[in-house]
C-alpha cells in the first residue's frame, strides 16, 4: 500500500478510505442489503424454530405453551415414523455416495476425451439436472405407471415381465423407486464436478506415466484418480447435503407413502407442522435435520478454509 | 483431423458408439413424455407404450396449458424469476465487494455465518417462514416469496462472488481511486464489468433454481391466482392425473422455459458450477 506521496488526490476525497474511519463508514451500505435480508428472512426462522420445538402448539391457536425438551424425548421415544424417516434419509445418502457418483465419474472421464460431438454429450447427460424435481417426480411417476409406464413396457420387451413391480406402490420398492429418479437427476452435478477436477489433473504429471510404459489404466489409477482427491471430498459432502434436501420428489412422488415406508426427515417435518398440527414436534424434527447437516458442513468448510489459505 | 482420430483408435470409436446409446437411453423419459403428449387417448391405449401415435394429438397442449392455468402461473414465475435474479446477485454482488474489498469489522465471520446458509436444507425452515410471511401480512404476494428466495440465495451467490473479486487484482482498484472514484464508483466501473462472465453464470444458475423452486412457493402461495408453474404442475397431478395424455403435455411445457435457457447458455452453466466448488 505505497503511493507516491507527491501526487495529490484530483479530488477533496481523503486519499485512502480503505483502513480509515472513513472506510468503516463507506463499506456498511454495500453490506446493509444482503445482510438484513438474510438475518430477517433465513436465520431468524431457523431460530424461531428452535424456540418453537421447546413449545406444545398446533400452529395456529393461541395456546402455547412451554415443554422443554419433551418434543425431542416425543420424536425419539414415541414416534416410529420419525425413525423410519431416519433410517431411509440414510439409506437415501449411503445410495446416493455410490449410485450417482460412480455414474457421475464415468461420464466425466468419458466426456474429459477428444471426442466429436463432446458438448452435445454433456449437454444431453446434464440435462436432467436442470428440470424441476417436482416436474421429475411427475415424470417418473408416469414412467412407473404400472399400465402404461416406460419401465414396465422396458422390462417387458426385454423378456424380463417377472421383474414387473408397482413400483411405487409396493412399500418395500417405493424408496428405491423413488431413488431412481433422484439419481437420474443427480448425476449430473457429480459429472460436471468430476469434469472440473479432471481439468486439474497435471498433465505433465500424465505424460511422464505414458512414458514410462504405463497404460490408460495405470496413468488412472497412479496419476489421475489420486489428483482428483478434493473433488471426491467436494463430490461426497454435496451427495449428503442434496440427500438430506430430498423433499419435493417424494411429495411428488409418494407424499411419504404408502404407509410412511418413503418418508425422509425434511418432508416428515412438513407433514407435522403443517399436515398433523404437531408444529412442535416439526421444528424438533428439523432441528435434529439442522444439526445432522451442520456436523458435515462446519468441518468442510474448516477444510475449504484451510485450502484456500494454502 | 476428427475422422483421422477416430479411425485411428479403435478404443474411442467405441467409446464414443457407448456414449451415443447412454445419451440416448438418459433422456429417454424425456423423449417418453413427448412422445406420450402427442398422443390421443384412443391412441395412448391401442399403440403401447412405444408405439407412435397414428395421428398427432397437437390440441394436447392448448387443453393442458388452460387446466393447469399455465397463463397465469407462467407469468407468475417469469415475474418472479426476472424480479429475483438480478435483484438477489445485485445485493449478493455489494456484499461480496464490502467483504473483499472494503474494510468490514469482522468481516471473516460475517461470511462464515453467510455462506454457511449455502447448505442448510430450506425445509428446516419453512414452518417458520410461512408465519414471518404471515405476520408481516405478506402471504400471497409477490414481496412475499421474493425476500425469501434472496434470502436463500444470498449465501451461495456470496461464496460464489468473494471467490471470482478475489481474483481481480487490486491494482486496478487503486489506479481508480487515484483517480478520484468512491468506493461505489469502484464497485460499478471496476470490478462489475470484469465480473461480468460470473456474473452471467449467476444468473443462468440461479434462473433455473428459482424457476424450479418448491418449497418455499408451496407454503407462501397458497392462492391459486399466484401459484407459480411447479405449483400448477403439482396441482395438475392430483386433479387430472388420469389425464395421461395431457399430464405429459403439461409437464413437456412447464420444461421447456429452463430447457431453453440452458441450451443457450450452456457455456455459462458449466462454468458457475464448477468454479465455486473445485477451485482451479
Amino acid at each position: 500500500m505505497t503511493r507516491p506521496a507527491t501526487i495529490p488526490p484530483p479530488t477533496s476525497r481523503p486519499p485512502t478510505w480503505r483502513g480509515t474511519t472513513l472506510g468503516r463508514l463507506t463499506s456498511w451500505p454495500f453490506l446493509v442489503p444482503a445482510v438484513v435480508i438474510y438475518a430477517l428472512f433465513a436465520l431468524y426462522p431457523m431460530i424461531d424454530g428452535l424456540w418453537l420445538s421447546f413449545f406444545d402448539w398446533d400452529g395456529v391457536s393461541a395456546d402455547r405453551h412451554w415443554v422443554g425438551l419433551e418434543n425431542y424425548i416425543q420424536i425419539f421415544t414415541q414416534d416410529p415414523v420419525f425413525w423410519r424417516a431416519v433410517e431411509n434419509s440414510l439409506i437415501w445418502v449411503g445410495l446416493s455416495l455410490i449410485i450417482p457418483t460412480t455414474v457421475g465419474l464415468a461420464f466425466a472421464v468419458a466426456l474429459d476425451q477428444k471426442l466429436r460431438g463432446r458438448n452435445a454429450f454433456r449437454a444431453a447427460l446434464y440435462l436432467p439436472a436442470i428440470i424441476a424435481a417436482i416436474a421429475v417426480a411427475t415424470m417418473w411417476t408416469w414412467m412407473y405407471n404400472p399400465i402404461f409406464g416406460m419401465v414396465n413396457a422396458t422390462l417387458e420387451a426385454l423378456g424380463l415381465a417377472w421383474l414387473i413391480q408397482d413400483w411405487l406402490g409396493n412399500p418395500d420398492i417405493a424408496l428405491y423407486s423413488i431413488f431412481v429418479a433422484y439419481a437420474w437427476q443427480a448425476t449430473g452435478a457429480a459429472m460436471v464436478l468430476f469434469l472440473a477436477g479432471l481439468q486439474n489433473v497435471p498433465v505433465e504429471l500424465k505424460e511422464a506415466a505414458r512414458v514410462d510404459g504405463a497404460n490408460h489404466r495405470q496413468v488412472f489409477r497412479a496419476v489421475t484418480f489420486p489428483s482428483l482427491m478434493p473433488t471426491f471430498i467436494v463430490v461426497t459432502v454435496l451427495s449428503i447435503i442434496s440427500s438430506l434436501k430430498v423433499f419435493d420428489l417424494v411429495y411428488g412422488m409418494t407424499l411419504g407413502g404408502p404407509a410412511q415406508s418413503t418418508q425422509v426427515l425434511a418432508l416428515w417435518s412438513y407433514t407435522q407442522s403443517f399436515q398433523l398440527h404437531n408444529y412442535g414436534n416439526g421444528m424438533a424434527v428439523a432441528m435434529v435435520l439442522l444439526v445432522i447437516t451442520l456436523v458435515i458442513v462446519i468441518p468442510y468448510y474448516a477444510w475449504m478454509g484451510r485450502r484456500d489459505e494454502v | 483431423m476428427r475422422a483421422r482420430i477416430a479411425n485411428s483408435d479403435p478404443v474411442k470409436v467405441v467409446l464414443w458408439i457407448t456414449l451415443l446409446v447412454v445419451a440416448v437411453i438418459w433422456i429417454a423419459p424425456v423423449l417418453f413424455i413427448f412422445l406420450t403428449a402427442l398422443k390421443t387417448r384412443p391412441d395412448l391405449i391401442a399403440t403401447g407404450t412405444f408405439g407412435l401415435p397414428t395421428e398427432i394429438a397437437w390440441e394436447n397442449f392448448p387443453k393442458a396449458w388452460d387446466k393447469a392455468n399455465l397463463s397465469t402461473t407462467m407469468v407468475n414465475s417469469l415475474i418472479i424469476s426476472f424480479l429475483k435474479v438480478p435483484l438477489g446477485i445485485f445485493v449478493s454482488s455489494l456484499a461480496a465487494f464490502a467483504l473483499t474489498r472494503l474494510r468490514v469489522p469482522l468481516g471473516r465471520v460475517f461470511l462464515a455465518v453467510i455462506i454457511m446458509g449455502a447448505m442448510i436444507p430450506v425445509q428446516v425452515a419453512l414452518a417458520p417462514l410461512f408465519r414471518l410471511i404471515l405476520g408481516l401480512g405478506l402471504l400471497n404476494q409477490y414481496v412475499g416469496i421474493l425476500l425469501p428466495y434472496i434470502a436463500f440465495g444470498v449465501p451461495f451467490q456470496v461464496f460464489l462472488l468473494t471467490a471470482f473479486f478475489k481474483s481481480i487484482p487490486r491494482e486496478l482498484d487503486e489506479a481508480a481511486r487515484i483517480d478520484g472514484a468512491s468506493a461505489w464508483g469502484i464497485y460499478r466501473r471496476v470490478i462489475i464489468p470484469l465480473a461480468l462472465p460470473a456474473l452471467a453464470a449467476l444468473f443462468v444458475l440461479d434462473f433455473v433454481a428459482t424457476w424450479n423452486e418448491f418449497g418455499i412457493a408451496l407454503v407462501i402461495l397458497q392462492r391459486q391466482d399466484m401459484w407459480t408453474v411447479p405449483l400448477s404442475l403439482q396441482a395438475f397431478t392430483g386433479q387430472f392425473g388420469n389425464n395421461y395424455t395431457q399430464l405429459n403435455a403439461a409437464i413437456f411445457m412447464s420444461i421447456i422455459p429452463v430447457i431453453i435457457v440452458y441450451l443457450l447458455l450452456q457455456r455459462y452453466f458449466v462454468a458457475g458450477l464448477t468454479s465455486g466448488a473445485v477451485k482451479g
